[in-house]
């Protein structure tokens, strides 16, 4: 196998903080370009989609520049893909529109649906976003490299893909009920936690991410 | 295995410097170049979890907002944590600026008592999670009153009634900020979360007066 060099990419499709990424991988002493419009992406070996606000606007956007499909095409020819926060829900087959509870269709590389938090409001009380610092525990799959189990990661969201049994490679993380913090599946990785927001803990894994191949 | 408690670090920013605040009087830090230089940012910042940069100024000019958002720029470079920026966010406009230029998260005072659609028409932007609200109060005659403007205009609402709107807001996050014990190092003023716990289901932080690791583990 030709491994291709390293080179990321970083998907500007309007949301979320893409300075703290660049400020990451920059870091980090990666080749990387933030493009907002998908162009050359064979040149690339890695994307990272990035995104924080809601799935219907998100996706919309991903499909009105041209994103949805040149992204499912790179993975398909074998490019490693990152989804963070709503970058990771936008994974998952199905999303739910706030005002409607409308389901909206994602990109469809992981079975489920993400939902706000505490469905039963009648057992759940806790403050929404869920948002600080809070413990995954992950299966010491490769990307984990060198992170203890149960590490703290900085989070900030209302929304959440429920943990169930599946066949995935899942971190769970408990806010009053258990939801996927981490899933990965062949190239396909999310966090729903924010990696460049969590000190050294989360570059590592940032940089796991990017030395695969 | 829960959540943990956030130790925020908050600076004030004025006219090329960086402040620490004390009973809302400012106590010069230095300068960016200093405070990368000896706060040892980028080493002291993996020691709290997030950080708060208010520009501090009555009437932020346009350049007021670019020389604060140069500084910050060369500030977080090597800064992986939250940053959540504020001051002087009167409209729509200046607080996409304030995301255009690194906030993970916008801090609101004034506008929380004026004018509820700006936020709501931010929040539709950028998400509820990317607002803090932050609230200055200071007891008189053992009553809590709120300020605006940097603590220089009263307001009339009650606490209870401001949070209760807040509750109905897109927001993320409420600071309670103790006037009174804004960088005393005297102690939190825990007391007000057993006023507010029942009036709004947001995250609450507490802000002013801690000055030792025990005033943190009552917390």
């Amino acid at each position: 196998m030709i491994t291709k060099k390293t080179k990321i990419c970083i998907v500007d499709y309007g949301f979320g903080n893409i300075a703290s990424i660049e400020n990451a991988l920059g870091y980090l002493k990666f080749d990387y370009s933030s493009q907002k419009i998908p162009k050359d992406l064979d040149n690339f070996s890695h994307i990272i989609l990035p995104g924080v606000g809601s799935f219907e606007a998100g996706m919309g956007k991903l499909n009105e520049l041209g994103w949805e499909t040149n992204i499912k095409n790179f993975v398909k020819k074998g490019g490693y893909l990152f989804g963070i926060c709503l970058g990771m829900q936008l994974l998952f087959k199905h999303g739910t529109d706030e005002k409607t509870d409308q389901i909206i269709e994602g990109l469809g590389f992981f079975e489920g649906k993400c939902k706000k938090f505490f469905q039963n409001k009648k057992t759940n009380k806790l403050p929404l976003p869920h948002v600080g610092f809070n413990e995954v525990i992950h299966k010491n799959t490769k990307i984990w490299n060198g992170i203890k189990n149960s590490s703290y990661f900085y989070f900030i969201h209302s929304y959440r893909i429920y943990f169930s049994e599946n066949s995935y490679d899942c971190a769970r993380t408990i806010y009053g009920e258990e939801f996927i913090s981490f899933i990965e599946k062949s190239k396909v990785f999310g966090s729903q936690f924010h990696p460049e927001k969590s000190h050294l803990t989360g570059l590592n894994l940032i940089q796991n991410f990017c030395n695969l191949q | 295995m829960s959540l943990l408690k956030r130790i925020i670090f908050c600076l004030h920013y004025k006219e090329g410097y960086f402040y620490l605040s004390r009973n809302f009087r400012l106590q010069k830090v230095g300068d960016v170049d200093w405070l990368i230089r000896n706060f040892g940012f980028g080493k002291a910042t993996n020691y709290v979890d997030e950080i708060i940069i208010i520009l501090v100024k009555k009437q932020p000019s346009d350049s007021d907002f670019g020389n604060f958002f140069k500084d910050i720029l060369k500030l977080r470079k090597n800064l992986f944590i939250p940053i959540t920026l504020g001051g002087g966010i009167r409209n729509y406009e200046i607080s996409e600026r304030f995301f255009k230029n690194g906030a993970d998260k916008i801090l609101i005072n004034t506008l929380a008592f004026k004018d509820k659609e700006i936020i709501e028409k931010i929040a539709s932007a950028y998400g509820s999670q990317a607002i803090c609200i932050m609230i200055d109060h200071k007891k008189i005659n053992n009553e809590i009153k709120l300020y605006s403007y940097c603590g220089t205009k009263l307001e009339k609402i009650t606490i209870e009634e401001h949070l209760k709107n807040l509750n109905a807001l897109s927001c993320g996050e409420i600071i309670l900020n103790s006037i009174d014990n804004d960088g005393n190092a005297a102690g939190i003023d825990l007391s007000i979360l057993d006023k507010v716990r029942g009036s709004i289901n947001k995250p609450i932080l507490v802000m002013g007066g801690a000055g030792k690791p025990e005033h943190l583990s009552s917390a």
